[in-house]
């Protein structure tokens, strides 16, 4: 057990970060169980303690008898310094044990930039970086999240992969270690990776070798080992009513970034946007019931004391029975002074209704996002949203109070000029005016937000090349240009992160040295914008004779093998490429949740189906 | 009815900012339904509140918190259900119900007792301490240059200390007992002191070393002293 010395947590910034104890946290001495289990977050606690995943793993584990789970997550850099002098490793929040006496360590990657961290976190917690230098006695580091989906980069660091779902295969992971552990580790680490490779849904990254074209591009991918699978398709779970629901999530002492209840209504969206790649790897839609969810509800607000209810999920408001499903919270839970938020809202003025409906405070203004800024290029992303959908919503917010709205966009899509920009200025603009012909004032804020697309794997955009980065900072700058009124606010991304974070998305396993020199030269935290060093990055380039460019900026061919088809949302290339042709023309592809199954493959592989109760009573 | 308990914050959650303990009580009532008593208005707010706002990484064995409920109820239950709902760190040390108007801890305490214990580096005798304490004690000022977000402010400390800080040693540990004002217009922190004590007055100790506890609060009249259940 690691002893934290008074003296050192009162030289860190914020160093309740890393004292533990939090109400709901699960102690269990090790000697008393079969299997620990870290889970890891690559950034710090707020962050962190944020993330569902991880409630619902810590929750399904520590049920058993025979597991602890335990969190772990990345000390801030005054903190990392303090460990290091003191020669402190890396510990779980839970028995502050080092990283390094853990069965198994779960990193989640949830984003491309939080790479660096795992290796800096590996390292500090005394685990060799690579799987090939992992030896008996020592953590089997495992990676889960939507980063999976190409971990390809990561490859060299990952012992084995987890993908999609995590409620089921967990446990059979767990039972198959155990199994192991109780056979004496027989045959090693490599037996074991053996046995777990055989669970749908477990992907060996070390089980597979890549040979690549004289022009950079991959030849072929073969397994090593006769029982890997040729493609290891994602797990879902069928129906989310089969599963229980952390209902007693840890409630931490220091504020968070979601310091509330997070009440998942459902998983999956299919409305289609086509740079999206959430609403490919989590396809189909499966929501809970009502009933379910308020008793969900009921007993966290018990057991936590929170006063503030999430209602999670990829787009909240599309939940089949959202009016009902409010009513009954507001209802049960009115004594308990609880409010519900709606974290995410749709273009149309039923979502205002909502908002209005459970927004009782009006501070945080109300967040739309267009994505494009002109029609043609929304219907290229099959954001079914028109103009007029916009100007119907936010007037509607303005009507009834609100004077302050954030517009979410993106530049660098596929098929945009400069007209589209344009249409980003013209649509704020619009909006300013609005409010004046509605309130008969001036006195609105209007807040454009832009980021640069990035474009994903498994994702219809998957071919296509980003913009440079001279072309993405041309056009934050055009736009910036365009922007007269004082009243609304331009914020854009860093370009350069966006790039990077490109490369890391479509890269494949030759990435890995990038990563490694990166972090050596320093890289880490390299989302916040105050740790971020675009220097080390172009020098680990240079050093690893790698061209980014081959990675963000290359058009790909239709028939060219992706580093990351081996792993699969179940969503057919097929269904990718006929999206992608219908971006091009700008044909409209329907929900699926409400329309006609658009064979996108998911069910079909699966053996899976959209589970929606519009039509229940 | 309102009830005022004395608490404590122990030393699991001793790095936890005022805030964060203010934040996790209000979390526990709401757990231990009781029917507390809200602020009206548009952003209504549970009504309790504290004596003096703790500094991060210091303990205390006498928190006081004054709590509001909207019915009556025996106080034996509330507090039993409160006992229940605490998380670690945080104990009911006693408890009663105020009767009649009350005035706010905030404006009724004034004086704070602390503790600061560390190990006696190798090399110091009792004497060497006791010489910088007696020091001290015959300054008539006693200036701190405090470096604050917002700049630099100068701080009499003497103005503070209600008596002569007490020193006990017993085998290596080292005790030092303080007695500070708590004035409406501000107060000290033990570290702040015993910054001072070893930076002007060469106290031999490391400031960052030492485990802090507040043990009392009080209401200081005319030499006596009371603590806000004794009113
Ligand atoms: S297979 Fe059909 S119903 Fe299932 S998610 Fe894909 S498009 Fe929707």
């Amino acid at each position: 057990m690691i002893h934290l010395d008074p003296a050192i947590l009162s030289r860190v910034m914020k160093p309740a970060r890393y004292t533990g104890h939090e109400l709901n946290s699960v102690m269990k001495p090790h000697e008393t169980v079969a299997v620990t289990f870290a889970l890891a977050f690559p950034d710090v606690y707020e962050v962190g303690m944020s993330y569902l995943g991880y409630k619902i793993l810590y929750s399904i584990l520590n049920k058993r008898t025979d597991t602890a789970a335990e969190r772990v997550f990345a000390p801030w850099v005054d903190m990392e310094q303090e460990m290091r002098q003191a020669k402190i490793p890396l510990f779980s929040h839970e028995t502050f044990t080092p990283l390094a006496e853990f069965d198994l360590v779960g990193f989640t990657l949830q984003y491309e930039m939080s790479y660096t961290n795992i290796l800096n976190m590996l390292d500090l917690g005394g685990i060799p970086l690579l799987t090939k230098d992992r030896k008996q006695g020592q953590p089997f580091v495992v990676a889960g999240g939507p980063g999976v989906y190409n971990v390809e980069p990561l490859a060299d660091f990952f012992d084995f992969v987890i993908v999609g779902e995590g409620e089921e295969i967990i446990e059979e992971i767990v039972d198959t270690y155990k199994c192991w552990r109780e056979a004496g580790e027989q045959g090693g680490r490599k037996e074991f990776l053996l046995a777990v490779s055989k669970i749908s849904g477990i992907y060996v990254p070390s089980f597979y070798d890549v040979t690549y074209e004289t022009n950079g591009t991959i030849h072929s991918v073969s397994s090593n080992e006769p029982t890997a699978p040729a493609i290891v398709h994602k797990r879902i779970v069928k129906d989310l009513e089969s599963i229980s629901y952390p209902v007693k999530p840890i409630v931490p002492y220091t504020e968070i970034v979601h310091d509330r209840i997070m009440l998942e209504l459902f998983r999956g969206c299919t409305r289609g946007c086509r740079f999206c790649q959430a609403g490919i790897l989590y396809r189909p839609v499966r929501e809970r019931t009502v009933d379910t969810l308020v008793k969900i509800a009921r007993q966290q607000v018990d057991a936590t004391g929170y006063n503030e209810i999430s209602l999670t999920s990829l787009s909240s408001a599309d939940y089949s029975k959202l009016p009902e499903l409010i009513d009954r919270l507001t209802a049960e839970l009115k004594d308990d002074r609880v409010s519900v938020s709606l974290p995410s809202l749709r273009i149309d003025s039923f979502s205002i209704e909502l908002a209005q409906k459970v927004q009782q405070v009006r501070k945080s203004g109300l967040t739309f996002a267009p994505e494009a800024g002109t029609q043609r290029l929304r219907d290229v992303i099959n954001k079914g949203v028109t103009e007029e959908n916009l100007i119907e919503a936010v007037g509607a917010a303005f009507r009834s109070g609100w004077t302050s709205v954030k517009l979410y966009f993106m530049i660098g899509l596929p098929t945009e000029t400069d007209e589209d920009i344009e249409g980003i200025a013209d649509l704020a603009q619009r909006v300013v005016k609005l409010f004046s012909e509605i309130r008969g004032r001036r006195g609105v804020k209007v807040t454009v937000s832009v980021s640069s697309f990035v474009p994903k794997a498994h994702t219809a955009f998957q071919w296509f090349g980003q913009d440079s980065l001279e072309e993405l900072e041309r056009k934050q700058h055009y736009l910036r240009s365009l922007i007269k009124d004082k009243s609304i606010a331009y914020h854009y991304h860093d370009a350069r992160v966006s790039v990077l974070e490109g490369v890391f998305a479509r890269g494949d396993r030759r990435l890995g040295e990038v990563l490694l020199k990166a972090w050596r030269a320093g890289a880490k935290f390299d989302s916040w914008s105050e740790h971020f060093h675009y220097e080390i990055w172009q020098q680990a380039f240079i050093d690893c004779k790698i061209d980014p460019a081959f990675y963000a900026h290359r058009d790909r061919d239709l028939m060219e093998v992706l580093p990351w088809e081996y792993v699969s949302p179940a969503v057919t290339k097929k269904y990718l490429a006929k999206e992608y042709r219908e971006a091009v023309a700008g044909a409209f592809t329907s929900d699926c949740r409400t329309d006609v199954c658009g064979v996108c493959g998911v069910c079909q592989q699966l053996n899976a189906a959209v589970i929606d109760w519009s039509d229940s009573l | 009815m309102k009830i005022r308990m004395k608490i404590t914050k122990e030393e699991e959650i001793r790095f936890i900012s005022h805030l964060d303990y203010t934040r996790t009580i209000e979390r526990a009532v709401r757990r231990a339904k009781l029917s507390a008593a809200y602020s009206e208005g548009f952003n209504p707010h549970m009504k309790f509140s504290f004596a003096s706002a703790l500094a991060v990484g210091v303990t205390s064995s006498a928190e006081y918190m004054d709590l509001e409920l909207a019915t009556d109820t025996e106080l034996a239950t509330i507090m039993r259900q409160l006992r229940q709902a605490f998380p670690v760190g945080i104990t009911v040390k006693d408890s009663q119900v105020m009767i009649g108007t009350v005035k706010a801890l905030m404006a009724v305490v004034n004086l704070a007792t602390y503790e600061m214990t560390w190990l006696m580096s190798d090399g110091i005798s009792e004497a060497d301490l006791q010489q910088s304490l007696d020091l001290f004690d015959q300054e008539a000022i006693a200036i701190y240059v405090k470096q604050t977000p917002k700049g630099v402010r100068e701080i009499d400390i003497k103005e503070f200390v209600a008596a002569p800080p007490v020193l006990h040693v017993e085998g290596d540990k080292i005790c030092l007992q303080l007695q500070l004002h708590i004035k409406p217009t501000g107060s000290v922190k033990p570290t702040d002191m015993l910054e001072l004590l070893i930076h002007k007055y060469q106290l031999p100790a490391f400031a960052r070393a030492a485990l802090i506890e507040r043990t009392g609060l009080f209401i200081s009249n005319k030499g006596r002293l009371l603590t806000p259940l004794e009113l």
